[in-house]
């Protein structure tokens, strides 16, 4: 995890911060400072999470692969929605955000190749399980673009809380 | 000769921290972004070794290495990369002598950073040889490595990416065999969850076999003669399991296939490859170059028979039944594809097993992708009930090895 606070951008002219992208790879977070863009791709049941406070222009977004951690000892925080959205929460408030002003999107979850005979599929439990620990942290869910039977990849715009998700089949929505 | 899965998991961390390390190095130095987008190891014949570099320009900087561990490793640029680094490193250009010294410098202190993390690890020294620059195509980029007898070699391969720049570079450590053997013994902590390396060995085999009987169903249905080409076993982590596929979009089928062991096949193609079979198995030509509903149940029919031949493949071998779900139809993004299936395999583990197989053919545009995703201790009780007759035979037969 890296924080990008805007060391690449010591003029700080906004032209300049809207052009910076990250990358945010599966089962990491990346947080951001100077209101870069954050990308992460290749999102089946998997889960974009983009937590952000506007007016401390402080946000990241984490890619979530299973719902949680426990009985699991795999010691990457990021890889579980539980353990993964605390940590990036907890990299939000020591850059600046207050979590009273924390909002949340997510995009992914699909369902697609769900070959579980019973029980829920594991994109809808990424999503329960979002919900669930941002409830406890008390932080809104103010957009989703969840479920169904395709793959997505997403481009969050810090800045201005944009959060733009695209697929195989479908045009481009903007959540 | 055995290998745990600990170590094998502890091994792949080290290529991917060196990896890591290299790549500070030459961001510190270029002010360029670049990130490791995936480390794996990978069990795989000599001769395919650097097969996906396949029809490109490289620049490389190759070592030698010597101590506990020995062998070669490379840094490989595709060619606008090498003219970047050049350009980051000595604006508006140098002449070519310079440009390669630029290069090889920076190859220098990437992969003694390298090195040193593995001599550290192993808590030992490693010498390497000064760098060699040199410009190649395809694999032949890569060292041809010391010939050590085994036909099936492990691979550690890192592909790193430069970020906005849809450019890419690789770091390849091609261990001489025996002195990686015996490293992995030493440094194996536990026997429990141990893989004979000669029962792996066949395990690629039995891949290889299971794809020519697929490519023979693909011969047949559509008169393209087809062949299989490169069978491999990987090892990485179950985050890294969907960066297999490329970030490009995918039709083919996916099935759950259930026995000793359990898992995911998929069979996909790119979608110019899916058209393009998909048409020679269509009874009329189509207008038009757009992939169709009828395009994509051609598709459904192929993967079907192709999975069929694939998983009668093994279960032949491995003398007992395999079964397997309906195949689903995907058309989608070859990473979304993989990570549900990932994700329900990573439920149990933190690390998995990817068998790679392609076939092609050079009649029209074509190339099929096979990854099979089995469950990590079925695939070990599976290999504990291969009996290998022999343990000094040096060519496998399948017919042999295999109890009945």
């Amino acid at each position: 995890m890296k924080v990008y606070d805007g060391d690449t951008n010591p003029a700080g002219d906004p032209d300049v911060k809207s052009d910076t992208q990250i990358k945010v790879g599966i089962a990491e977070y990346e947080v951001t400072a100077n209101g870069a863009t954050l990308t992460t791709s290749g999102l089946g049941s998997c889960l974009g999470v983009a937590v952000y406070d506007e007016a401390a222009c402080v946000g990241g977004l984490i890619h979530v692969m299973l719902p949680s951690a426990e009985e699991m000892t795999d010691a990457n925080r990021a890889k579980f929605a539980d353990t993964g959205l605390a940590a990036l929460i907890e990299t939000l408030e020591r850059e600046g955000a207050s979590r009273e002003r924390m909002v949340a999107k997510m995009a992914g979850g699909s369902d697609m190749l769900d070959f579980s005979r019973n029980g829920t599929s594991i994109g809808s439990r990424n999503v329960e399980q979002v919900e669930e620990t941002l409830a406890e942290f008390d932080i809104p869910i103010v957009g989703r673009d969840i479920g169904g039977e395709h793959g997505r990849s997403v481009r969050f715009r810090a800045g201005s809380g944009d959060m733009e998700i695209k697929s195989a089949s479908e045009d481009a929505t903007t959540i | 000769m055995k290998v745990d899965i600990q170590s094998l998991g502890t091994f792949n961390s080290l290529a991917h921290e060196g990896a890591e390390q290299a790549t500070a190095a030459l961001c510190q130095m270029t002010g360029i972004d670049a990130s490791v987008e995936v480390t794996k190891i990978t069990l795989m014949d000599r001769a395919d070794v650097g097969e996906s570099l396949r029809g490109r320009e490289f620049v490389g900087v190759q070592f030698g290495f010597e101590g506990e561990l020995a062998g070669d490793t490379v840094l490989v640029f595709e060619d606008g990369c090498a003219d970047s680094i050049v350009e980051a490193l000595v604006p508006g250009g140098a002449g070519d002598e310079m440009a390669q010294s630029s290069v090889k410098e920076i190859g220098n202190i990437m992969m003694s950073g390298f090195i040193d993390g593995w001599a550290d690890y192993l808590k030992t020294t490693i010498d390497h040889t000064p760098p060699t620059y040199i410009e190649r195509r395809g694999h032949e980029v890569l060292p041809t490595g010391s010939e050590d007898g085994a036909d099936q070699v492990f691979v550690f391969k890192s592909e790193i990416e430069w970020v906005g720049e849809e450019l890419s570079f690789y770091i390849y450590m091609l261990p001489a065999q025996d002195s990686l053997v015996d490293v992995m013994t030493a440094h194996a902590n536990t026997e429990d969850d141990a893989i004979p390396i000669d029962k792996l060995t066949v395990f690629n085999e039995m891949t290889t076999e299971g794809t020519r009987a697929a490519a023979e169903h693909v011969s047949m249905m559509t008169g393209v003669e087809t062949e299989a080409e490169v069978s491999r076993i990987s090892f990485a982590p179950i985050e890294d399991v969907s960066k297999q596929i490329d970030s490009r979009t995918y039709v083919g089928t996916v099935v759950e296939f259930d026995g000793t062991p359990s898992g995911y096949l998929m069979i996909l193609f790119d979608e110019q490859s899916a058209y393009n079979i998909a048409e020679e198995l269509m009874p009329t030509e189509t207008d038009g170059e757009e992939f169709t509903a009828m395009h994509e149940s051609a598709i459904e029919e192929l993967g079907n028979v192709m999975t069929s031949g694939f998983i009668d493949g093994w279960a032949n071998v491995l003398q007992t039944a395999v079964d397997h779900s309906p195949p689903e139809v995907v058309h989608d993004m070859g990473r979304a594809i993989m990570d549900p299936l990932a994700a329900r395999v990573g439920m149990n583990q933190d690390h998995a097993f990817i068998i790679e197989s392609t076939m092609r053919t050079d009649e029209i545009e074509f190339e099929s992708e096979i990854h099979a995703l089995p469950d990590e201790e079925e695939l070990r009780a599976a290999l504990d009930d291969l009996l290998v007759e022999r343990a000094d035979e040096t060519e496998a037969d399948i017919e042999q090895i295999f109890q009945t």
